[in-house]
């Protein structure tokens, strides 16, 4: 689940880094969305009477009808949307994905309780926990949106790193999903909310690297060293050492390395064989497929094929298909509209009294001790 | 210490009007010459660029350079509480966190002030490089604004062609199409009613009538609006405020894509 924490902290510390725009704001944008973070909330959140929708065989269709109706949502705003599949997660998950499955179990079991005791809003609730994006759903998604004209990229290893890796390479203008390791992967601009649901009316929050670097005074490598001390995917962290407590050793000491040797490894014990370094390459060097060797082609979509596709047995309303179609094809016609940037030099300078008045909090801050604080991971 | 008065508050009033739908919130840059104020909407399209000189002020007085960002829904409310004549007087200390406004009554039986916390905004500056224009075009404000509220009704952007015989404003959608034709005025009577074109080559650009709407809620500020365009470069539309200063507007053309 990305990096913990780091979204709070950086929201405490450098909130000049987030910005919150509306979907429309993104017109004319190509934006790379991490696949498999919203197949995983379509499955979570598209239901029907707390049921997830199903064909007549009883597969699941809940991330079609999500995939289908959010992407059409985005280019219907402008947006050119890629999305990014992950491949084979890296070895160093394999304990996180161990925890998790563990998690699943005791989901399972909590389910078996629940149904037996008739507490439906617990069977609801561990129904949910146990939503898994198989490759069987990739696959359909993968097909839909080849159908749709919507590029698919799929990445060998871990989607956030491949999404981060084509924004650096100026492919597309930003890397949508919601975990925050997007950022430590290099992504230089981050969005998060993009593909939640209208109705929820939540901002898509925009984060930048460079300001989030400047706002926690630190360089990129300190800042993966950061986000592996607040615990990330890849290995365990310090038992005992907070989001606060990571962010004034980093700054202090600079690198991992340092702060191992200066803090009290009796008092905060770092975990056995504590493998950061490999972490630490794996963000930097993450394993993606080279962004010039990849092409994104929008094009029309295929509007029997979809109606093929999603109707019949999979009982979507051939109607609205029909009608997404058009959409998706009125959208790609016609001009689009130019931004200022691209014609006068844009210079932001931020408020001098502001950062006087930040640095005076944060340092007010620094003096009050604060502890680890409550943690909890929650399950993907 | 920053104070400026205004004899009549109508003028702030409008202007508030004419740039509060595009910006949600601005900075207003103040030093002897006078107020500025820059800004680009959320998006990024359109820019406004205000200047109140100093000597149209009734009375101004700028000790230190201050820029005070300003909540303009916040700002407009306020100056929604003063009528039309009165005379209005805007404060600020230096470095201030407040700036306060006072409204006086033509007979001064009623001042009323009304105080509102200053927000701490970015500076954003755009580098504005000087233009010239191939086509400029002058109308009447109330005509420019006519023609952007019947063609929006059409469709979503607006072509305007400026060529030798005259300029075209015209729009396609899904219930037709829309053109209105202006002709050069031949003999000025009014030059308020005028239409006067300066032309050194044609230009055909396309832009979105929704911000041109924003742009027309200047009309009351100025009988006569002024159009420059040149190929591949965002439209001005400029409003000159009698006596005191101007509100400009940029708007970025929309583009033909050329990969899909």
């Amino acid at each position: 689940m990305g990096i913990l924490g780091l979204s709070k902290l950086i929201a405490d510390i450098a909130p000049h880094a987030v910005k919150e725009m509306e979907i429309k704001n993104y017109f004319g944008r190509k934006i790379a969305i991490d696949a498999s973070m919203s197949l995983y909330q379509f499955l979570i959140a598209v239901r029907s009477e707390g049921a997830q929708l199903v064909s007549v065989d009883g597969e699941t269709t809940s991330h079609l009808m999500g995939t289908f109706y959010r992407t059409i949502r985005l280019v219907e705003n402008g947006i050119k949307p890629v999305y990014v599949f992950d491949g084979k997660p890296p070895d160093m998950k394999a304990h996180q994905l161990n925890k998790r499955a563990e998690r699943r179990e005791e989901a399972e079991k909590e389910l078996q309780k629940a149904t037996e005791a008739g507490d439906t809003a617990s069977v609801d609730k561990f129904n949910r926990r146990l939503v898994k994006v198989t490759k069987q759903h990739s696959e359909e998604a993968k097909q839909l949106l080849k159908l749709m004209g919507v590029p698919v990229v799929d990445a060998p290893c871990e989607a956030e790193a491949q999404c981060a890796a084509l924004v650096k390479s100026g492919k597309v203008f930003a890397a949508a999903t919601e975990d925050m390791d997007a950022l430590t992967f290099g992504a230089p601009v981050l969005l998060r909310h993009l593909t939640f649901s209208e109705a929820r009316k939540m901002p898509v929050q925009e984060f930048h690297l460079n300001n989030v670097l400047q706002g926690l005074e630190l360089k990129q490598n300190e800042f993966i060293d950061l986000c592996i001390l607040l615990g990330c995917d890849y290995c365990g962290s310090i038992r005992g050492v907070g989001p606060k407590r990571a962010i004034d050793l980093i700054r202090q000491h600079r690198t991992l390395d340092e702060v191992l040797k200066n803090i009290d490894t009796e008092k905060y014990q770092p975990p056995t064989d504590w493998d950061y370094e490999r972490a630490r390459s794996l963000f930097m060097e993450p394993e993606v497929a080279d962004p010039k060797d990849i092409e994104l082609k929008w094009t029309d979509p295929d509007e029997e094929g979809l109606v093929k596709f999603l109707c019949g047995d999979r009982q979507f309303n051939e109607e609205r298909v029909r009608n997404g179609a058009k959409k998706l094809i009125k959208a790609r016609t016609g001009t689009t509209q130019a931004r200022l940037d691209g014609f006068f030099t844009l210079t932001t300078t931020p408020n001098s009294k502001r950062k006087a008045e930040e640095d005076k909090k944060n340092s007010a801050k620094k003096k009050t001790k604060t502890g680890g604080g409550g943690r909890g991971r929650k399950p993907k | 210490m920053f104070e400026a008065r205004l004899l009549r508050s109508s003028i702030l009033k409008k202007v508030l009007e004419a740039i509060k739908d595009l910006l949600t919130q601005a900075t207003f840059d103040c030093d002897d010459n006078g107020i500025q104020l820059q800004a680009m909407d959320n998006s990024h399209v359109s820019l406004v660029s205000l200047t109140l000189r100093a000597d149209g002020f009734d009375k101004y007085r700028c000790d230190r350079n201050i820029s005070m960002g300003m909540n303009l829904g916040s700002m407009s409310k306020i100056l929604k509480c003063a009528g039309d004549k009165d005379t209005v007087t805007i404060k600020a200390q230096d470095n201030a966190d407040n700036v306060t406004f006072v409204f006086e009554s033509p007979n001064q039986e009623k001042v009323s002030d009304y105080e509102m916390k200053l927000m701490n905004l970015d500076l954003e500056h755009l580098g504005i490089p000087e233009t010239e224009y191939s086509c400029t075009i002058r109308m009447p404000s109330s005509e420019f604004a006519r023609i952007c509220r019947d063609l929006s009704q059409f469709g979503e952007s607006m072509v305007i062609s400026c060529t030798k015989e005259g300029v075209k404003f015209s729009a396609t959608g899904d219930i037709g199409s829309a053109n209105v034709k202006l002709a050069q005025t031949a003999s000025i009577d009014k030059e308020e009613e005028a239409v006067v074109i300066e032309m050194e080559e044609p230009v055909t650009l396309t832009f979105a009538c929704q911000y041109l709407n924003y742009f027309t809620k200047a009309t009351s500020l100025s009988p006569q609006v002024q159009l420059s365009m040149s190929a591949d470069v965002p439209l001005v539309v400029e409003y000159r405020i009698p006596d005191i200063g101007h509100i400009r507007y940029y708007l970025a053309p929309k583009i033909e894509e050329e990969d899909s």
